[in-house]
């Protein structure tokens, strides 16, 4: 997957590229997949 | 309508147990659910003037990482989000202040096991300022943190955005108090 997806209501779609790069600018990662039990 | 006692041997009605049912203290508003693998869920058109004071619960969903879901009111953007409070790991006595102002408030922790949110929303749809307190629990901790939304702007939904990963499943409901 290139980029999340966005839910309007009940219609969910892949996020545009301008939309993911708005994304990108909020300070939003894809994160680590495993968990650590730390507060973040 | 007003609190009505009934007395024994007297008949409850259809409408009045309609009446009943429809005005209860706590009256759903709507729900969604969360798709697979979403960043963002915006609910829109729940907030009106039908009620003054909402409940979003949001649960039963998983992330894909660790991360905190913030939540956003339609038409209130900029740094006008105060929040405060604390949140604290199971199992540990520690406890950690947080206060801070952004762009939204955090709902909810959310974890890659199971979390859930409990947000108490003031005045969203009205022209006044807005006031609330969000409650989490996740499988790593718990948060604690009334907010102050510095904005008198109307707002007719909202969107929840996660601080990082993604959502899969789960349910964001709705609820308005009743006023009279």
């Amino acid at each position: 997957m290139t980029r999340p997806n966005i839910q309007m209501d009940d219609e969910v779609r892949e996020m545009t590229e301008e939309e993911y790069e708005a994304l990108l600018a909020t300070g939003w990662t894809w994160g680590e997949p495993d968990e650590t039990p730390t507060a973040d | 309508m007003a609190i009505k006692t009934f007395t024994t041997g007297e008949v409850l009605t259809a409408a009045d147990t309609n009446t009943y049912l429809a005005n209860s203290g706590l009256v759903y508003v709507t729900s969604a659910t969360i798709g697979t693998a979403v960043s963002s869920v915006t609910v829109s058109n729940c907030f009106s003037a039908t009620y003054d004071h909402y409940r979003i619960i949001i649960s039963g969903g998983v992330a894909s990482t660790q991360n905190n879901l913030g939540l956003q009111l339609s038409g209130i953007t900029g740094s006008v989000y105060n929040q405060l409070g604390y949140y604290q790991l199971w199992g540990s006595s520690t406890r950690f202040d947080y206060a801070g102002t952004s762009t939204n408030v955090i709902a909810c922790d959310c974890s890659a096991t199971a979390y859930i949110a409990d947000v108490e929303l003031k005045n969203p749809f009205a022209s006044l300022r807005k006031f609330g307190n969000t409650m989490s629990q996740s499988t790593n901790n718990q948060y604690s943190m009334p907010f102050y939304i510095n904005s008198t702007t109307s707002a007719t939904g909202f969107t929840l955005t996660t601080g990082s990963g993604t959502l899969t499943g789960g349910t964001i409901i709705v609820y308005g108090y009743r006023k009279a």
